[in-house]
């Protein structure tokens, strides 16, 4: 009787453990989704490379390699991490200038207008 | 500078390489975040970086690759430590069980623990190779349940490629829910049968015509 008693009462518990983290991990997904649908602009992270930023942002590469002061490159897959090392400055510094960059860019060519100019090598 | 930021950077500078290595050590055991890494390589398929057959084909053999080193562990390795344990506790038993258990469910097991279940994967590999499942069946099952879980998340990663970091946080949360919603209907079930045993007794008896 005690033994049953038990058994139940565990189940009961780990059936309200399980309801409770699904629950949470549903909200979460939810929440994800719905910030995802009124932000349409990634966090810029270190692993991202320039190319990614840009498509990301949609905005050009030179303007982001120009605001870094490296010169443009083809398929350059260095994170922007490995570009802070290079430089001697921090990931954030240089995920700030990003910001900066992409902020002027969008006031200067806003979205919907046909401003922004395909990429070219000189 | 998180794992997955690391992983990625790594994928990012490296590719396939990485690619490959990351998944196989992830299928055989070690949490690492590949949802990621295969969202991402999708994105960079797109950019132009990788080629799509080529993502699919390393991938698939990495995840592959690693679900049969889970496997082999469970049945060379997990096997005999097993049975050292359980000796004395009617283990050959319960192994007979385990052992039924996966003959029966073993493919969809593994199927859906490729692609839908992901959390579950490497459990099942061990499981399955410690219940002694038929390896071939185990291996067809196995590269067709990888194939499609590389194939749905690098073209989710293609179609979505600018918004990677995004999907993969819905894409992680979401797995969770999935392997929740499994776990409850089977708790709430053995529940059910402690709050009502009597009536579980009746269909029983109904059920055997005692």
């Amino acid at each position: 009787m005690n033994h049953t008693g038990w058994k139940k009462w565990i189940a009961v518990v780990a059936f309200a453990l399980v309801v409770l983290a699904t629950g949470v991990f549903a909200v979460r997904t939810v929440r994800r989704a719905m910030y995802w649908r009124m932000h349409r602009d990634e966090t810029i992270r270190p692993w991202m490379s320039i190319p990614y930023v840009a498509h990301s942002y949609r905005v050009p590469p030179p303007v982001l390699y120009q605001t870094l002061k490296i010169p443009p490159q083809l398929h350059d897959r260095r994170t922007l991490k490995q570009i802070a090392h290079a430089q001697n400055r921090s990931v954030e510094e240089v995920i700030s200038v990003l910001q900066d960059a992409i902020g002027r860019e969008r006031a200067d060519h806003p979205p919907g207008a046909p401003t922004t100019a395909p990429v070219r090598s000189p | 500078m998180n794992i997955s930021d690391q992983l990625l950077g790594a994928l990012s500078q490296y590719g396939l390489p990485v690619l490959f290595g990351v998944i196989a050590i992830a299928a055989a055991g070690v949490p690492l975040p590949i949802s990621m890494m295969l969202v991402a390589a999708g994105s960079f398929v797109e950019l132009g970086e990788m080629k799509l057959w080529q993502v699919i084909l390393v991938a698939s053999a990495g995840a592959v690759l690693g679900d049969q080193i889970g496997y082999a562990l469970g049945r060379w390795g997990g096997h005999r430590v097993v049975e050292r344990f359980t000796r004395r506790r009617d283990g050959a038993a319960r192994i007979a069980q385990a052992s039924a258990f996966a003959k029966r469910w073993g493919a969809a097991g593994i199927f859906f623990t490729r692609w839908l279940i992901t959390p579950l994967g490497p459990w099942l590999n061990l499981t399955s190779g410690m219940a002694g499942y038929p390896w071939m069946r185990f291996f067809i099952w196995d590269v067709l349940g990888e194939v499609l879980w590389v194939v749905l998340y690098v073209l989710l990663g293609k179609f979505f490629s600018d918004r990677v970091q995004a999907l993969v946080e819905i894409l992680g949360n979401l797995a969770w829910v999935i392997v929740g919603l499994i776990a409850a209907v089977i708790l709430g079930w053995k529940l059910l049968r402690y709050l009502h045993p009597a009536d579980i007794l009746n269909e029983r008896k109904v059920t055997t015509g005692n």
